[in-house]
């Protein structure tokens, strides 16, 4: 059994949106639900947000952008840099508090109190480009754990992995040029899906050409591609690439039931994917991985995808479902 | 929608009496593959491609084309020698459009663009056509792609666009593909938001058919080309 961290704040569900708006509190709610449900919350070590210091938010994004940002939200701004940015007058601080809660995991990780940790957090952050802000996001999460854990736990290689339906166009442009952060992305192919990035042919910049990955998927298509997409490029990646550091970007919505991709996936191959990451966990970085949420919007599956997620966590790698 | 917008005007050309060794160094130098070619007062006399030029060379699998013997023979063959004289040319206020109908019917890799007085003024090639039409797909900005089977009939686009700007919706381009069913269009709206999934269900409640992805096209090769 692992000592797996679970990051959720009643506060995240503060970043409200529009009732309209797929990305809602409520996604939280019912994660947190699924969770709770299962019994789960005993066996977690819980993660104690706390709002991120600008420092590591300026190693990813332009300090302009961090101001405009907040400037915008302040005065009263709903809609900030594209129509589907929606937010309220919390999103900034909820923003920095979902950072700070990430950048805490991460430390815990770092100093051996947890092996592994699930953030629930809002608002997301694959999107969020260094300076602007894109497709519900607002600050890359996971970019800024990247850096984290290059600057605090004087890592060498940290791997992305991101397996939401959507390509993480942020997180990849942030490390174009960088070989000491590996991104790999599956997701819905970019001519049928946003953002409109994520082609197979887009494998880095510079000196970071072979350092991105990414695995397109047609629509219409489910488990057996995923399978066989991960065990075709991931796997291999990550042999060669030899992280010291595992970060996921979690996001639900390549499931069957999820309207915002054509892609179908059943709720096992969520946990056969989740299961060969944490596998790849064991292997490369002696079982430390940091899974943080992105996308998902299917209400009705959240709360049975985040239990199994966790679970496998908990197990290190082997699905109990 | 004019050539001279998206034309290159800083053309490298060459002189009909130059020879066709010079013309490649000048191409391999500037990785290009088309050549204006000039006479002294810069009217376009005729233009000269990597191909001309490579079927003038011995085959260099019977022949090494560097040896002293090769490379006198072949800078004796001038530019004029091999060039397609009075080539097609287009005026700076011909459209993208033009081009585009004109390279496809002569198979052509490059037009030169000339003034009244048959003067160079620029060069417009197949790369430039093509990105032109990346920008006006909008494919450059993050958004998603829809595929509506529409009837061909007046007010159908209307109330697409209606029901997308309802929604608070922005455009990054529209195409109409035509040669569908008989009587059918299908219209791709190319829609700047990753929050499809309300105006999917609203556009199908308005009895729009939203086609399955893989059933999209917006392209096939003529019949009788199969």
């Amino acid at each position: 059994m692992k000592k797996t961290g679970y990051l959720y704040e009643e506060s995240f569900l503060l970043h409200e949106t529009s009732s309209w708006h797929p990305e809602v509190p409520e996604r939280l709610k019912v994660i947190h639900q699924g969770i709770e449900k299962a019994g789960l919350l005993p066996d977690l070590v819980p993660i104690k947000a706390f709002r991120a210091n600008m420092r590591w938010i300026e190693t990813v994004h332009d300090k302009n952008y961090v101001d405009r940002f907040n400037d915008a939200c302040i005065s009263g701004v709903r809609v900030f840099d594209c129509p589907d940015n929606q937010m309220c007058g919390m999103t900034f601080e909820i923003a920095m508090l979902a950072v700070g809660g990430v950048l805490k995991a991460a430390d815990m990780i770092l100093k051996g109190g947890i092996d592994n940790a699930f953030c629930a957090v809002r608002p997301p952050g694959h999107h969020a480009e260094r300076s602007n802000a894109m497709g519900f996001c607002y600050f890359n999460n996971v970019a800024i754990a990247a850096r984290y854990f290059q600057i605090q736990g004087g890592m060498k290689r940290v791997a992305i992995i991101d397996f939401d339906v959507h390509h993480g166009n942020g997180t990849q442009h942030i490390f174009d040029e960088d070989p000491t952060v590996f991104y790999y992305s599956i997701h819905q192919h970019p001519s049928f899906a946003y953002p409109g990035t994520g082609r197979d042919f887009e494998q880095g910049v510079g000196k970071g050409v072979g350092f991105t990955k990414n695995s397109p998927v047609l629509p219409g298509q489910g488990d057996d591609t995923y399978r066989l997409y991960l065990q075709r490029d991931l796997i291999p990646a990550m042999e060669q690439f030899k992280p010291e550091m595992i970060i996921v970007s979690t996001g639900f919505d390549a499931h069957m039931d999820d309207d915002m991709s054509d892609i179908r996936l059943t709720t096992e191959c969520f946990s056969w994917i989740m299961t060969h990451i944490t596998a790849l966990a064991e292997k490369h970085t002696g079982g430390r991985l940091l899974s943080v949420l992105e996308g998902g919007y299917a209400l009705q599956r959240l709360g049975e995808l985040a239990r199994n997620h966790v679970t496998i966590l908990l197990n290190g790698g082997i699905d109990v479902h | 929608m004019f050539i001279k917008k998206s034309m290159a005007s800083k053309v490298i050309t060459i002189d009909p009496e130059s020879g066709i060794l010079t013309a490649r160094e000048k191409m391999k130098a500037a990785k290009i593959r088309h050549l204006p070619v000039v006479d002294a007062e810069d009217r376009v006399v005729g233009i000269i491609t990597d191909r001309d030029i490579r079927s003038a060379m011995p085959s260099i699998i019977f022949q090494d084309y560097d040896s002293r013997e090769e490379r006198d023979k072949l800078a004796k063959i001038k530019v004029k020698d091999v060039m397609t004289a009075n080539p097609i040319c287009v005026h700076p206020t011909h459209t993208i459009q033009d081009a585009l109908l004109l390279v496809q019917s002569h198979r052509l890799g490059a037009l030169p663009v000339v003034d009244d007085t048959g003067r160079l003024k620029g060069i417009i090639g197949v790369r430039d056509l093509l990105r032109a039409f990346v920008n006006v797909l909008g494919i450059g900005e993050p958004g998603t792609l829809l595929c509506i089977l529409v009837e061909d009939k007046i007010g159908t686009m209307k109330r697409i666009v209606d029901a997308i700007t309802e929604e608070g919706i922005s455009f990054g381009s529209i195409l109409v593909a035509r040669y569908w069913e008989k009587g059918k269009r299908a219209v791709f709206p190319y829609l700047l938001t990753q929050n499809v999934s309300r105006v999917k269900k609203k556009l199908a409640d308005l009895g729009f058919t939203l086609l399955d992805p893989l059933e999209w096209y917006i392209d096939q090769l003529p019949t009788d080309e199969r």
